[in-house]
């Protein structure tokens, strides 16, 4: 393939992962029970969301975007322009598609099926090598595994959380007054864990980042070029969050707005917490949205509350079709490039 | 008739404008009952004087709208504000009640049956007394002690059971009575008593707001 069309493809995917971080910072909830308990102007908590998330995304991500760029393929495995192109289409085209349908799917699951799916594919059709060994079954396996326990862990920790301060704090109060005054005071810690759970959602955003890393790895990009596009995706999940996002945070805080800050504090924390873990010590990309989901039933079991679980069982389903429909699209997607002769 | 002072209301917290109101419709309301009272004394005079202050009473309009100004202002705490302002509203409507009961009282100067129902009237008026005092003092616990507040809901629902048994007794004697149903007096008596029950009713159905509000804010080992 000349020369020509490969730095056009390049280009492409530099713009699809700068596009894919807007969208990071567009659908990022947050900072929702932050605008619901009022305690700052709505527009500071999006620039404060904004400036958190890019910086995890610009200082903290190298170790998760490393992984699903690199670690996570085998030995002598390295992406190809067009490998990468048809895992970002193929999560993209996914998570519209979800969107449509108002089902609620993981980018990073997406993003992790699309990526098992060309490289089957690569590895059947073009590189003649077992498929087995073009993973790293160990870092695949992390990943997998991580997906399972991050959330346990979320309603664990909150529910752990959430019994110790009641124990301390919350049970002591009797009268509406002492209630409301404490809760302006969770109102404030909720705002520095918000702002905690900001920067680990950025570092843990993989999607993006893990296809810059992907490109550097395999010499497309220079490690100048890299670090430049990192800041930039950094720039632009800001200003997804602030454009875009603004609305999305919206309408969930206007549905937050009975919920207690005491409530949003500790599952921010707590997702935090398991956010900042799986980057810091496992540099595993996690579904943030799937660890929100378990903390809130966390919430729910500590305070003896009714849990949906019809409604979690339909979840569960998505969750778990996600990662084979996403590496089904990727490879018939990568299989039609191979037939062009694309590799 | 009582005027605030409104830089006196503004330095008011939103609980206490509530405490305010809280006295002010307790007061009107132990004017109705006493009212009644005056009723079966036949000392017109004072009866009529009574519904009047219930029905010309304004007082409250002022703390109403300082309090409404205060809360849509506030930015603080807006997990309260939906049952605050239900606490407000169903304060209003007890008022709204009262009103309605002196309004339809003051159409007929009734002369009652026999002694044995203006005994067992004051029986009754005497409970309403007491489960109004209740809910006033349950109010102004909300915002210190909501324990203290639920029970003292649930001697006001023990109370209005206890009232409940006697309203019958006394609509049953109503009805056994050798008297034309198409009477005033009649109509008057019944209405009186549905009205005692409709104010009792809803005094009883704050006050399970009430228990409710406890079992949703506190938090319990």
């Amino acid at each position: 393939m000349s020369t020509e069309y490969g730095a056009i493809i390049i280009f492409v995917l530099m713009i699809l992962a700068i596009g894919l971080s807007f969208s990071i910072g567009a659908n990022d909830e947050t900072v929702a029970p932050l605008a619901a308990a009022g305690t700052i102007k709505f527009k500071l908590i999006l620039i404060l969301g904004g400036v958190a998330i890019a910086f995890g995304m610009i200082f903290l991500s190298e170790g998760v975007a490393s992984l699903v760029g690199e670690k996570i393929l085998g030995p002598g495995i390295k992406y190809t322009i067009f490998m990468l192109l048809s895992v970002l289409i193929s999560s993209i085209l996914w998570l519209v598609i979800g969107s449509f349908y108002g089902i609620p799917l993981s980018s990073t699951h997406s993003l992790i099926g699309s990526i098992f799916g060309v490289v089957i594919v690569y590895a059947l059709f073009v590189g003649n090598v077992d498929p087995v060994t073009a993973f790293n079954q160990e870092k695949l396996m992390g990943v997998v595994i991580s997906w399972f326990i991050s959330p346990l862990a979320g309603l664990v920790v909150t529910y752990v959380l959430y019994k110790i301060i009641a124990k301390l704090f919350l049970s002591k109060l009797k009268g509406l007054n002492q209630i409301e005054k404490s809760e302006s005071r969770f109102a404030w810690s909720l705002l520095l864990a918000v702002f905690f759970a900001e920067i680990w959602v950025g570092a843990n955003s993989a999607e993006a980042l893990g296809i810059l890393y992907a490109m550097h790895s395999n010499g497309e990009i220079s490690l100048g070029m890299y670090y430049l596009l990192v800041v930039i995706c950094g720039i632009f999940a800001f200003l997804g969050l602030y454009i875009a996002g603004r609305y999305v945070v919206r309408n969930l805080a206007s549905q937050l707005t009975d919920a207690r800050p005491s409530d949003g504090f500790i599952i921010q924390l707590s997702s935090a917490l398991i956010l900042m873990v799986s980057t810091v010590i496992f540099s595993v990309p996690i579904s943030h949205s799937h660890v929100i989901v378990f903390c809130i039933i966390g919430m729910n079991l500590a305070q003896k509350k009714e849990v949906d679980y019809r409604g979690l069982g339909k979840m569960f389903v998505f969750w778990v079709l996600t990662f084979p429909i996403a590496a089904l699209f990727a490879g018939f997607l990568y299989f039609g490039f191979i037939s062009f002769g694309l590799y | 008739m009582l005027e605030f002072d409104e830089d006196i209301l503004k330095k008011k917290s939103i609980d206490e404008l509530t405490h305010l109101f809280m006295d002010s419709i307790n007061e009107q309301n132990l004017k109705l009952i006493e009212g009644i009272k005056y009723l079966i004394e036949e000392d017109f005079d004072n009866f009529q004087n009574n519904l009047n202050y219930v029905i010309q009473s304004n007082a409250e309009v002022q703390i109403k709208r300082r309090f409404e100004k205060k809360i849509f202002k506030s930015k603080k705490a807006s997990f309260t504000k939906a049952d605050r302002l239900k606490l407000f509203s169903e304060i209003n409507a007890i008022k709204s009640k009262g009103e309605f009961l002196a309004n339809k009282m003051l159409l007929y100067k009734v002369i009652f049956p026999d002694q044995e129902f203006k005994v067992r009237l004051e029986v009754i008026l005497n409970s309403l007394k007491n489960i109004s005092n209740n809910i006033s003092d349950a109010v102004k616990l909300i915002g210190t002690d909501l324990i203290r507040a639920h029970d003292i809901c649930e001697d006001i629902k023990e109370e209005r059971r206890e009232m409940r048994n006697s309203e019958w007794l006394l609509l049953t004697r109503l009805w056994n009575y050798d008297m034309d149903y198409l009477s005033r007096t009649f109509a008057y008596l019944k209405d009186l008593l549905e009205g005692i029950m409709m104010l009792a009713d809803h005094i009883k159905n704050f006050s399970e707001y009430i228990q409710f509000l406890s079992t949703k804010y506190l938090i319990f080992k």
